[in-house]
């Protein structure tokens, strides 16, 4: 599975491990600092906030942890902000399927995925079975 | 003047001095320099002496640290032990369900719902549900920061749960943005009873208790009046 690329030109503002419930709660204030250190509306805050929620309680819940990288740069001429999640879980064998609207093979609510997509400006995601899965998130400025 | 250096005797304190310096190096601080005569080895000799003396202290000093901050460690991790305590009592505390009025229960919720508060939570309500036979809920998460599917999901289980307790449920102080998100996210909670404000939650749920108090009152006429 090909790693997400960086662009030289970002400023990276921090990794973090997830591992524990009190992981995905840190990291997703720190989320919701960046997004208003970045002068983001209440709405759009809520909204990376959210979405980032989401992928980093996936990665608890199916891939036992992993770690979030975030950065600041210029993607196609907008200001973004980038989360780039990384696990070595199981990887999800139907992306198609993880992708779609109510699928859930935990008994969560099948949202957590196309609910992230729909919340961001851009959406990438990698995965491989038995190595492990790589989501990118940006939200512009 | 001086005394000569006499040849042997160099031999033999140069000696000496190599026992000391090999002691020195195998951790013996103790050990100095014995010099009996005053000649150009003396310099030496005392120079290494003072070596010895300034090792041995900054030796004491850099121990002295290490047991400082070993300390200051080991209170920091009682002071994290504490921190992990308190957490887990707020976490308690945080989710306190109270009637607050004929037959409704209000349960404020504050922070973030991790699946082992939000678990609390859930029982805390339907635990008091039982108890008080109240009839209406109101969950307010005005102090809830983020609702994702996961928080979306408890909800609804707590209020599909409080149903079949008898209960009505109705969730107030979703903020314009969380609503919004919502909706993105995908989630329907359609299916909930949902208020702006606790306030408005409060009035609704008043006036549901008078509605079943003349319902109540009717019913009971028309039984009376059917007996008479
Ligand atoms: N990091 C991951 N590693 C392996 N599998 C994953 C990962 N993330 C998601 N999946 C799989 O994709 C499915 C869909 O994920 P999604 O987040 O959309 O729903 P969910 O987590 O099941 O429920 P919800 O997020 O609504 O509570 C999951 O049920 C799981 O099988
Ligand atoms: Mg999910």
């Amino acid at each position: 599975m090909q790693a997400f690329e960086y662009d030289s030109d970002w400023t990276e503002l921090g990794v973090y491990p997830v591992k524990t419930e009190n992981d995905i709660v840190r990291v997703r204030q720190m989320a919701r600092q960046y997004a208003k250190n970045f002068r983001m509306g209440i709405v759009e805050q809520t909204r990376i906030t959210t979405a980032v929620s989401e992928l980093l309680r996936n990665m608890y819940q199916y891939a036992n942890g992993g770690e979030v990288t975030i950065n600041q740069g210029y993607v196609e001429e907008h200001n973004a902000l980038i989360f780039t999640f990384e696990d070595q879980g199981p990887g999800i064998e139907n992306l198609d399927l993880a992708m779609s609207d109510g699928y859930t093979s935990g008994g969560g609510m099948g949202y957590g995925l196309p609910g992230a997509k729909r919340l961001v400006d851009s959406f990438e995601i990698r995965t491989e079975t038995n190595t492990g899965t790589l989501i990118r998130l940006m939200k512009w400025k | 003047m001086e005394d000569k250096l006499d040849l042997k005797n160099v031999k033999q304190r140069i000696n000496h001095i190599e026992e000391v310096l090999s002691s020195v190096a195998a951790g013996d601080l103790d050990v100095r320099v014995d010099s009996t005569v005053e000649d150009d080895l003396t310099g030496i000799e005392e120079a290494i002496n003072i070596l010895i003396e300034d090792l041995t202290y900054e030796l004491k000093q850099s121990i002295n640290m290490q047991n400082d901050l070993q300390e200051k460690l080991k209170k920091i991790q009682d002071q994290q032990k504490t921190i992990v305590q308190q957490q887990e009592d707020l976490m308690e505390l945080s989710s306190p369900v109270s009637k607050v009025w004929d037959n409704i229960l209000i349960l404020p919720v504050i922070g973030t719902l991790d699946s082992q508060r939000t678990q609390i939570m859930m029982e805390n309500l339907l635990q008091k549900i039982v108890d008080t036979g109240c009839t209406m809920a109101i969950l307010d998460i005005t102090g809830v920061p983020t609702v994702d599917t996961q928080v979306a999901n408890h909800l609804l289980k707590t209020v599909t749960s409080a149903r079949l307790l008898g209960a009505d449920c109705i969730i107030s102080g979703i903020s314009p943005a969380i609503a919004q998100t919502i909706v993105h996210l995908g989630i329907d909670l359609s299916i909930i009873r949902t208020k702006a404000t606790l306030q408005d939650a409060m009035i609704y749920a008043m006036k549901q208790n008078k509605k079943s108090d003349a319902l109540i009152t009717s019913n009971l006429d028309e039984i009376e009046e059917r007996e008479e």
